[in-house]
């Protein structure tokens, strides 16, 4: 089989006269121009050196080159050159015209002397193209709408209806919630793989235990080391287990400024890696952005807070709350960022300690267990039941804090979405 | 014998690139057994599903490359210091290379440095065996911490030099998304150890990994390429900055090198393509040029037809579309209807794309310009010489009927591949007149007409010697037949890659342990007369021979059932004039 290409091919293309004109013209010579019965071979070697006033006819890989400017100009190696020739039809036999026994040969040519051009040619700025969609922002706006309506609801309604608000609040700002976390800033980056998604569930069930937990769990705790809880959950001052609706309704209203400081981040992050040349340069430059972009969110979210407390006329739980803002908002950055592993397991350690704190509460209740109770009765009795998921996630913000500031301050953590080049 | 046959976006995707060629071979060598190896390159083509496919495909596999799923594992200490290692090996080794000059010449680099992309390359694969989690780590800073030292290091390209945070990301994430074959589970002792022979039907990622099943079985490899994925990459580049675009050619140069190199034997599918593999350091003796092979049937009633239906016609058949240049075949004609002026010239195809459409309405257009209707009296309706069709219509159904229709078949691309219309008027027994485009030359070898592109009156002048000399058309649409279906049919190429993989097989054969149930080795599991390549026993015997061979035995499914047909066969003479 091999060789066939070889054997096959003819000495000279048949209609051997049709190539004079063409060579006739690349010759420029008036004798060469109107000799058109010369054969093909007998032009080759025989390039005019005379100068010509009609064609450049002592230099035509130069005109070739003009004519080829891009290619030249933006080529990386002769081998790209030689495609591009090729592709607009050169082949080895019209390099032989420019004295050069193939298209690579010629390219490269071609290619030493661009590249002598190319020395001052400016570097092309790359445009920073970041997408800007609206449509995340009013839905970051959403929790917060329905979680105040949900609390207007149920300071208005009582009996059956008041039940009913309750349940449907939930629903609605849970769902509102899912809808503002899965697009815009916060979303999880579209180069996500699908193993991923048992990550993503287990932290948002720790991520509901927690709220839970803001809005019920010191109301229980109090209760439970007063000796009760003698009733369920009621807003009332005169029932003995509390429930603090301004520190959810505050976390929920946050989403927006979270989701904004998250944008503020990315883009700012972004433009910084369009502009530093190193690594090095680039994780120095992000890491203020980072800082600032959180205590921008935690001065949002204690002006929030405050607001709340004011109109619902409850107290402002400050501590446990923008401690809890401050852990969610990282380990959503983190998620978003690509990064599972770590949120899911701090969040989950942060709840467990909570519930670690109120299960032991109980158990100092057995015969003989009253020793476990101590902790956190201590804990409770010196600086209020506020002091338990204070505490806890605080530790668990200061840990995905540090990890976060050495993770999103990696360039990797910033690359664009998935792009063919 | 089992061949391994690996695709990439092709066979046996619906929508894949040569999945027709892939086929036939498939079903023309039924003797041998076949584990298809696809990997996808969209979603969609996924989604759209496969090609029926014939009994000899034992298995298919598939993968896709346009996703990659991080299986979550993250490595340890000396884990990530033996990917730190390779990765950092494969980046050095793209960024300092000649500039320019991927692997041009193997012979003058240093062994170990020519080495060095191949040795990272393993390292790496070895690791996603072993360990796993690939995908994490080439997306990893730590793989963009490497390709930054390699970039700074001295003795770094220029380009390379260059690059800042984004290029080094878009490098990492493209070489991550090249080196996915490298995570996949093909490599075991079930899969891929166990093909005698990798048949790769393209370059690039398709060839990956019938390099990995080399290096871990020994397994030899069979590249076919009818287009040069290199190529294929320059011409796609986009408009990525400089450092990015030259850190990416020089990987894909040096996987093409990497795979000539390792690679049993390379079938380009013309001498355009085996030009490049030289190029990129293809060893010349390993090399075996294989035509595509068509549907030769098709045309075989209007081959064997010895007369012509009109004499003054001439027939463009193709996709109408810029790169044909259409507009110098308008202008070559009406020189030829200067000289004979009942001419006419039958313009047969479909627009192709948006572009193609706006050309063929600028083709009408000039040839209304150029050519009046005209009529034959006073009193009948006119009609214009050069006609726009269609295949499909009424007049012209099939394909064939197209070249049936003229006595000379043209060809005025100025860039051409392989010139499938110029093969298919072969096999029609026309006489052609063609631009020096391509593989034209090749393809046609003296039974035909070849002018330069762009002249169009040369083109005119050699259609006019065509259409003035009756008895030199038939000679030449004769020879031009028969040089087709010497060269040109399934036949023809299904033989090629029967010998080929024989061949191969006999120079490389896999050795294998062969394992009895308690995992102790077989010893003589394997007769010794099983690697004696070709008909050891006899064509009598070749029912006892059971632990032999049976594919050496046979000849090629259809190569004996189809006969190539030389009944119109006259010497080529065309050629020497």
């Amino acid at each position: 089989m091999s060789g066939l290409g070889e054997l096959d091919r003819p000495g000279a293309p048949g209609g051997a006269e049709a190539w004079d004109e063409r060579s006739g013209e690349w010759v420029a010579t008036p004798e060469g121009a109107a000799a058109s019965a010369v054969s093909e071979e007998a032009h080759v070697p025989a390039p005019s050196r005379r100068p010509n006033p009609r064609r450049t006819g002592a230099d035509p890989v130069k005109a070739l080159m003009h004519r080829h400017r891009e290619l030249c100009a933006r080529a990386v190696d002769p081998l790209e050159i030689a495609a591009g020739l090729e592709a607009h039809g050169v082949t080895d036999r019209t390099a032989t015209r420019f004295r050069h026994r193939d298209v690579f040969s010629l390219a490269e040519e071609m290619y030493a002397r661009a590249a002598h051009d190319e020395e001052t040619a400016p570097r092309p700025t790359t445009p920073t193209a970041i997408r800007t969609h609206t449509s995340w922002i009013l839905l970051t706006l959403l929790p917060g709408a329905l979680c105040a309506a949900t609390v207007a609801a149920l300071r208005l309604t009582h009996g059956r209806a008041h039940a009913i608000a309750l349940a449907v609040g939930v629903l609605a700002g849970v769902l509102a919630l899912r809808a503002a976390l899965a697009r815009g800033p916060l979303a999880p980056t579209d180069g996500t793989p699908p193993g991923s998604a048992r990550h993503a569930s287990g932290s948002s069930v720790w991520t509901c235990w927690l709220l839970a937990y803001a809005l019920l769990g010191d109301g229980l705790l109090d209760a439970a080391v007063a000796g009760g809880p003698d009733g369920p959950p009621g807003a009332s001052a005169d029932s003995s287990w509390t429930v603090a609706t301004a520190p959810v309704l505050a976390l929920s209203l946050a989403c927006a400024p979270a989701a904004w400081c998250a944008h503020l981040f990315a883009v700012s992050a972004r433009r910084r890696l369009d502009t530093s040349r190193g690594l090095e340069e680039f994780t120095a430059s992000a890491r203020p952005l980072l800082l600032g972009a959180f205590a921008l969110f935690l001065s949002a979210l204690s002006a929030l807070l405050a607001v709340c407390g004011v109109v619902l006329g409850e107290s402002a739980a400050y501590a446990q709350t923008v401690t809890l803002g401050a852990l969610l908002l990282l380990a959503r950055l983190l998620t978003a960022h690509g990064f599972h592993h770590a949120p899911a397991i701090v969040l989950a350690a942060a709840a467990a300690a909570e519930a670690t704190a109120l299960a032991t509460v109980f158990a100092g209740r057995l015969p003989g267990c009253g020793f476990l109770a101590t902790p956190v009765e201590t804990a409770v009795d010196a600086w209020g039941p506020g002091s338990i998921p204070a505490l806890a996630c605080a530790a668990a913000a200061t840990a995905l804090l540090v990890h976060a500031t050495r993770t999103l301050t990696r360039a990797s953590a910033h690359a664009p979405a998935d792009r063919p080049c | 014998m089992r061949i391994g046959l690996l695709t990439e976006g092709g066979y046996p995707y619906l929508s894949g690139d040569a999945r027709l060629w892939c086929d036939r071979l498939v079903r023309g060598l039924g003797q041998h057994e076949f584990e298809v190896y696809a990997l996808s390159r969209t979603e969609r083509q996924e989604t759209e599903g496969w090609v029926p496919l014939p009994s000899q495909v034992g298995r298919v596999i598939t993968a896709p490359l346009w996703t990659a799923e991080d299986d979550g594992v993250s490595y340890g200490r000396r884990a990530r210091r033996r990917f730190t290692e390779c990765y950092g090996e494969l980046a050095t080794a793209l960024c300092t290379g000649r500039p320019g000059d991927p692997a041009a010449a193997p012979g003058e680099a240093p062994a170990a440095e020519a080495d060095r992309f191949g040795s990272a390359l393993y390292g790496l694969a070895e690791l996603a065996r072993d360990e796993g989690g690939l995908v994490g780590a080439l997306r990893s800073e730590a793989a963009v911490r490497a390709l930054e030292r390699a970039c700074r290091a001295p003795g770094a390209l220029r380009a390379a030099r260059e690059a800042r945070v984004p290029d080094l990301l878009a490098v990492a994430a493209h070489l991550e998304r090249a080196l996915r074959p490298l995570s996949l589970d093909w490599y075991e002792d079930d899969a891929l150890g166990s093909v005698d022979l990798c048949h790769a039907t393209s370059g690039g990622p398709a060839a990956l990994p019938g390099l990995l099943a080399r290096h871990f079985h020994g397994v030899p490899l069979l590249v076919t390429e009818y287009g040069v994925r290199l190529r294929t990459h320059y011409l796609a580049t986009t408009d990525a900055p400089p450092a990015v675009r030259s850190l990416l050619a020089a990987f894909h140069g040096r996987l093409a090198a990497e795979t000539y190199e390792r690679a049993a034997v390379i079938t380009p599918g013309n001498a355009h393509a085996r030009r490049w593999q030289e190029r990129c350091g293809a060893d010349r003796t390993r090399i075996r040029t294989v035509y595509p092979g068509m549907d030769a049937s098709r045309f075989a009633e209007v081959g064997e037809s010895t007369e012509c239906a009109e004499p003054d016609t001439l027939v463009w058949v193709g996709r109408v579309e810029p790169a044909k240049d259409l507009v110098s075949l308008l202008h070559a004609f009406a020189e030829i209807r200067k000289e004979e002026p009942k001419t006419r010239l039958r313009i047969v195809g479909a627009p192709a794309g948006p572009e193609g459409t706006a050309y063929l309405g600028h083709c009408k257009a000039l040839a209304a310009q150029l050519f009046p209707d005209e009529a034959e009296g006073l009193h009948s309706v006119g009609d214009n010489p050069v006609s726009f069709e269609e295949i499909g219509g009424p007049e012209l159904p099939t394909l064939a009927d197209a070249y049936a229709a003229g006595a000379v078949t043209v060809l005025s691309s100025v860039v051409e591949g392989f010139p499938i219309s110029l093969v298919e008027a072969m096999f029609c027994g026309r006489a052609t007149v063609s631009t020096d485009v391509g593989a034209v030359v090749e393809v046609i070898g003296g039974t035909g007409l070849v002018v330069p592109p762009r002249n169009p009156r040369a083109l005119g002048e050699a259609c006019l010697a065509l259409l003035r000399d009756p008895e030199r058309r038939e000679r030449l649409g004769a020879a031009a037949r028969a040089r087709a279906l010497e060269l040109f049919t399934v036949e023809q190429n299904n033989t090629a890659f029967h010998g080929i993989y024989l061949e191969i097989v006999s120079h490389t054969p896999v050795r294998r342990v062969v394992l009895d149930d308690t995992g102790e080795p077989l010893p003589f599991a394997a007769p010794a007369e099983a690697h004696v390549p070709g008909r050891w026993t006899g064509p009598a015997t070749r029912v006892v021979a059971r632990g032999g061979p049976a594919w050496a035995a046979g000849g090629p499914g259809r190569a004996e059932g189809a006969a190539v047909r030389a009944g119109s066969a006259t010497p080529a003479t065309e050629g020497a004039r």
